[in-house]
């Protein structure tokens, strides 16, 4: 950029950091209102059952116990994210449909006295058969999950683009592989909670860890039959999101209906297990990817076939079951490609959006696409180089990629990592491997728009903005504040912020599918610039210049060309003030996307108005007596088009190898007993360790795209993706088998080693 | 989650606890370090109407030689203290590796206690589970039921030791010292363990452990610890290998060799112990023999109920002993000098 800038592109602290650090920052379960009761929920011990009665005359009858509601306190309205999709009771009243579904819950004034109660509530269910794989869930004779969904079938994505059949003919070479993988998970450092309260005036206040407050808002208003003006959605201290948060929960739901019917404020805490089981975890899938190439290892043709375990409701199932799809064709170049997504009905609990979502799809491309290129005898890198996405190309379905840094991404990350020297000449047990992708920066989701923000100025020339954006963790509130005193020539800690909340902000898209840098970091801008212009249109008459030719900088206005002639931004404001014309500022943004593209009935147009992209070389060390990894090093190269706050991104790329790589392709994933998860803990479900980790090289790649805010465009997932393709290539290349079932545990790998030792015997 | 109610006692001295045990017997647990009682508490694992704390019990605090050379550790000794004592170098290392692998560096410094890390709770994922994650359906045998969820129509409960503490123990050959108001007795490890996953400890409910005995400090002994987890720190053993060997005029004179991850009790592998007997340190063939040995024995008592798949950790039951015993007979011959000289 030819631009100068202050604060934009530069490494500073987060506004948020110290009272984080300190342990002074407040989260929903540290909030303590006057009259508050505990709140606790009754669970179905079973996976599938028709609810056949509940009593809660006892429990009611309990001393302290002021409220206890069941699906009968309900309006009986289904949540899902589209109007196609709405098959979610909060508290259902004819069926659970997985191990742990709220049944009921109680408000009482101890958290002694909600337990007794909870075991005093009679639950009468009748069993029905569970399925708790997605091929036994479609094979099922019924009765099926939902009566809607035959066969439990939920979703089925088919996009199908140029001529497949006629790719295969044409290719040189053509492999089809099977990869698998089980559910993944969050594990966020703050479990679950929400306090509820209704205020004199019949309104709802919460306060609830979320990617969106408005994107919560709406669905209580219409679950709870209450005009969206009166459910308040507070800002509140959030510890994680990675997608599991972007959705209304049924805790929400219950404890605004429990603080309603008890006339008092409620919080309800989840346990760990609860936050695990009961919030959203990453699908398991079986994918089956055929893809064929010429003799230089180009792509002709793919056709995959994708079933995921969606669990027992839709949750966000047309982009789940898409999103998967749509990162491969964004990030490799293909004419002819096929796809066919299932979604399907199990019993057990509900999958949603995850920062490393469908790693048997990504990881399974990229596996097969190191297969194909040994067979051709082309190394890795020049086969993500011979079919990497290049900007100003249209994706399959449609989408023009405005921006891509990729190619860049793979040289400069195979370079760290001295490929060239490395690949082919590593000692025994040593492998190098490499992954790439491409995520989109917000995709349209419903109803949700766009992002709007205002700025009104104080007396003292400091600024207030007020945006709907939420930070969960990712440091939002920091890109805004960043943004703001860049526009307005400010000092940061000149910027104070309204946010995240439903009553004092107008409408944003919220912070997942990666857009909130993009939307709302672009509305910010534009509010701040709308702003300077009033200040401008005051300060020219006063100092008797052109608006076009002055400039703001440290708390002044300077003709530009002249530091002489300037006023202090605090006497401009107060000339605002004096004159009859105070200053403030709107902004609003919207990306430009095609309205016409649906998930399932219409999968083709621009899909997102920016898309990044991110490649990861990783080199890891396999101890052939025990199957046990060591990473060694990590390149982790994206393009984010421009990276507002380095140190701030540096640090999303590190947090997307210890998920995507180290976690996600080497120790995290659920285990059952059925429809219990067997590890919903964080004792046995292995998030991995600092001590753990690799060295990591961050390699921001800017490829400044003409969307975004400064060029910015998503930060926070195209790592964790290509990090954990680049393990499971490195794994492959040291131990000289493809596993094709994540992630890679020790026994895993110790298995194919000893299968390729037999096979070498023979 | 949430501790039931229960009252609490800290006792001032040594006869001020053995008098509350006395009085309150299978009432009472011992709260000795609580990083396993009391999520056991949480998950209502254990019903408990006295908590009786140790942390006062200063005289079971220390580590000290006795006349006849033997080290004695009072069962109240943090951790910290052991891997950070002169006396526990040596020939005793095997326990100072085990120990650094207990959870992690803040539990070892802050709260675990030696006795508390010998009377962890055998393990089962079908059992150490919330109450509402094992509600629902009848209660497994160590819960109290007639049911085995890890193996099918298993008579008995198939929960596993998993203290690396006792572990090395084990193959240190130590003796668990044993108080109560009526008095004092010792065991030798093997027997202070029953080998039963519903209880798997010897200890009468009046009876606390006092002290951990120690053989003498040899010299030509070593001894090693081995600890399959996937993380670095936190994990419980998948399975784990700890050997103590002893080294006379070129041969292999004594070798103690236990597996944990396994049984109820640290498996102590006697037939594969005493292959070694007679053989040079350097006789490969001899360790692998051994190794695999053990590794048959202890898979028979393992069932699917750790994480990882059962045939992994069966056959690493083996590589486990075998890198240990290999790190052992280094240690006899000569790594314990090497090894105080590279701390």
């Amino acid at each position: 950029m030819d631009k100068e800038f202050t604060y934009i592109g530069k490494r500073v602290p987060r506004v948020d950091s110290l009272s984080r650090v300190t342990g002074e920052a407040v989260f929903a379960a540290d909030l303590k209102l006057p009259r508050m009761l505990v709140g606790k929920v009754k669970r179905s011990h079973v996976a599938h059952a028709r609810i056949v009665r509940v009593d809660t005359s006892k429990a009611e009858r309990l001393r302290g116990v002021k409220a206890v509601v069941t699906g009968r306190d309900t309006a009986g309205v289904k949540w899902g994210v589209f109007r196609y999709t709405q098959d979610m009771e909060f508290l259902p009243r004819d069926k659970v449909r997985y191990f742990g579904e709220e049944i009921a819950a109680v408000a009482a004034v101890d958290e002694d006295t909600a337990l007794e109660a909870l075991e005093l509530i009679e639950v009468e269910l009748e069993e029905l058969p569970a399925v708790f794989t997605p091929l036994d869930a479609m094979a099922s004779e019924g009765p099926w999950i939902h009566d809607e969904y035959p066969n439990n079938v939920n979703v089925h994505v088919e996009i199908n683009v140029g001529d497949v059949e006629k790719g295969f003919e044409e290719s040189y070479l053509v492999r089809e592989d099977t990869f698998t993988a089980a559910e993944d998970d969050y594990f966020m450092g703050e479990p679950f909670a929400v306090v509820a309260r209704f205020d004199d005036g019949g309104n709802l206040e919460m306060w609830t860890p979320n990617a969106g407050p408005h994107m919560k808002a709406k669905p209580l208003s219409n679950a709870l039959r209450m005009p969206l003006n009166k459910v308040r959605v507070r800002k509140i201290a959030i510890g994680g999101a990675f997608g599991g948060r972007s959705e209304i929960s049924p805790a929400d739901y219950i404890c605004a209906l429990l603080a309603r019917k008890s006339a008092r404020p409620v919080k309800l805490i989840y346990t760990r297990e609860e936050n695990t089981v009961n919030v959203r975890m990453g699908h398991a899938l079986i994918t089956t990817i055929k893809t064929g190439v010429d003799r230089e290892g180009r792509v002709l043709a793919r056709d995959i076939t994708c079933y995921m375990d969606g669990g027992a409701y839709s949750s966000t199932g047309p982009i789940a079951t898409s999103v998967p799809f749509l990162c491969m064709e964004q990030a490799y170049r293909m004419e002819n490609v096929r796809y066919n997504g299932y979604r399907i009905f199990t019993n057990k609990p509900v999958r949603g959006m995850i920062r490393m979502h469908g790693r048997s799809f990504a990881c399974g491309v990229d596996l097969q696409l190191d297969r194909l290129g040994e067979e051709l005898g082309i190394d890795p890198v020049t086969m993500r180089l011979r079919n990497a996405r290049k900007a100003g190309e249209t994706t399959p379905t449609g989408s023009v990629v405005s921006s891509c840094g990729l190619t860049e991404c793979i040289e400069k990350a195979a370079e760290k990592i001295e490929w060239r020297k490395k690949y082919g000449n590593l000692p025994p047990w040593r492998g190098i491997g490499i992954g790439i992708n491409s995520v989109q920066t917000g995709f349209p989701l419903g109803i949700r728009g766009g992002s709007q923000a205002f700025i009104k100025f104080n007396e003292d020339g400091g600024v207030t903005l007020n945006s709907g954006v939420v930070d969960n963790g990712q440091g939002n509130d920091q890109m805004l504040v960043q943004v703001v005193a860049e526009e307005l020539g400010l000092p940061l800690e000149d910027v104070n912020l309204i946010t995240a909340d439903t009553e004092l902000t107008a409408n944003d898209p919220g912070s997942y599918s990666m857009v909130s840098t993009f939307a709302g970091g672009n509305a910010a801008r534009l509010a701040a610039i709308d702003a300077r212009e009033k200040l401008f249109r005051i300060a020219a008459e006063a100092l008797e210049a052109n608006p076009a030719d002055l400039v703001l900088k440290d708390r002044k206005i300077f003709v530009a060309g002249s530091p002489d002639r300037f006023l202090p931004l605090t006497k401009v404001v107060r000339m605002g003030l004096i004159q009859g014309r105070p200053v403030s500022g709107e902004g609003h943004f919207a990306p430009k996307v095609d309205h016409r593209r649906e998930w399932v009935s219409n999968p083709h147009g621009q899909l997102s108005e920016a898309f990044s992209f991110g490649a990861t070389v990783a080199e890891v060390e396999v101890d052939p007596d025990t199957g046990q990894v060591r990473v060694l090093e990590v390149a982790a190269a994206q393009d984010c088009g421009f990276a507002i706050n380095p140190m701030v991104v540096e640090g999303q790329f590190e947090g997307s190898v210890a998920m995507g790589g180290q976690g996600g392709m080497l120790t995290e994933y659920h285990f059952w007993d059925g429809g219990r998860c067997m590890n919903p803990t964080q004792l046995e479900y292995k998030v991995p360790l600092a001590a753990d980790m690799p060295r990591i090289h961050p390699i921001i790649v800017e490829s400044n795209d003409p969307g975004g805010p400064y060029g910015a465009k998503e930060a926070g997932m195209s790592i964790a993706m290509s990090a954990a393709q680049a393990y499971a290539s490195a794994i492959a290349d040291a131990i000289g088998v493809t596993i094709t079932d994540f992630p890679m545990t020790p026994d895993k790998i110790l298995e194919a080693i000893e299968k390729r030792r037999q096979e070498e015997r023979k | 989650m949430r501790l039931p109610a229960f009252e609490y006692l800290e006792p001032r001295d040594r006869q001020e606890a053995l008098d509350y045990l006395a009085r309150y017997s299978e009432n009472a647990s011992i709260l000795a370090g609580g990083s396993d009682l009391l999520v056991r508490m949480k998950q209502r694992l254990v019903r408990t109407s006295y908590v009786i704390s140790l942390k006062h019990l200063k005289d079971l605090d220390g580590i000290r030689p006795d006349e006849d050379g033997r080290l004695c550790l009072g069962s109240n000794t943090p951790l910290v203290s052991i891997i950070r004592s002169p006396l526990l170098q040596g020939a005793y290392r095997g326990l100072t590796d085990a120990i650094r692998r207990i959870g992690a560096p803040p539990i070892q410094h802050y709260r675990g206690t030696i006795g508390g890390n010998l009377c962890l709770e055998t393990r089962c994922l079908y059992y150490n589970q919330s109450a509402f994650w094992r509600s629902g359906r009848p209660r497994c045998q160590k819960d109290g039921g007639e049911i085995c969820y890890a193996e099918e129509n298993s008579d008995r409960c198939r929960s596993a030791n998993v203290s690396d503490g006792a572990c090395a123990l084990m193959a240190l050959d130590a003796e668990i010292v044993l108080e109560s108001r009526e008095g004092e007795r010792s065991l030798p490890i093997e027997e202070f363990f029953t080998g039963k996953g519903e209880s798997p400890f010897a200890r009468s409910p009046d009876e606390l452990v006092t002290t951990i005995r120690l053989p003498a400090p040899e010299t030509a002994f070593g001894s090693s610890f081995r600890k399959l987890t996937y993380r670095s720190a936190i994990d419980f053993a998948l399975v784990s290998a700890s050997a103590g060997v002893k080294v006379e005029a070129g041969r292999i004179a004594r070798a103690r060799i236990a597996v944990g991850g396994a049984g109820a009790a640290p498996l102590l592998l006697r037939e594969a112990s005493e292959k070694l007997l007679g053989k040079s340190p350097e006789d490969g063939d001899a360790v692998a023999e051994t190794a695999a040995q053990a590794g048959r024995h202890a898979a028979a008592f393992m069932v699917d109920n750790l994480g990882a798949t059962l045939e992994y950790r069966q056959k690493m039951a083996a590589v486990l002993v075998r890198k240990a015993v290999q790190e052992a007979l280094a240690r006899a011959e000569n790594g314990n000098a090497r090894g105080r000289r590279e701390r």
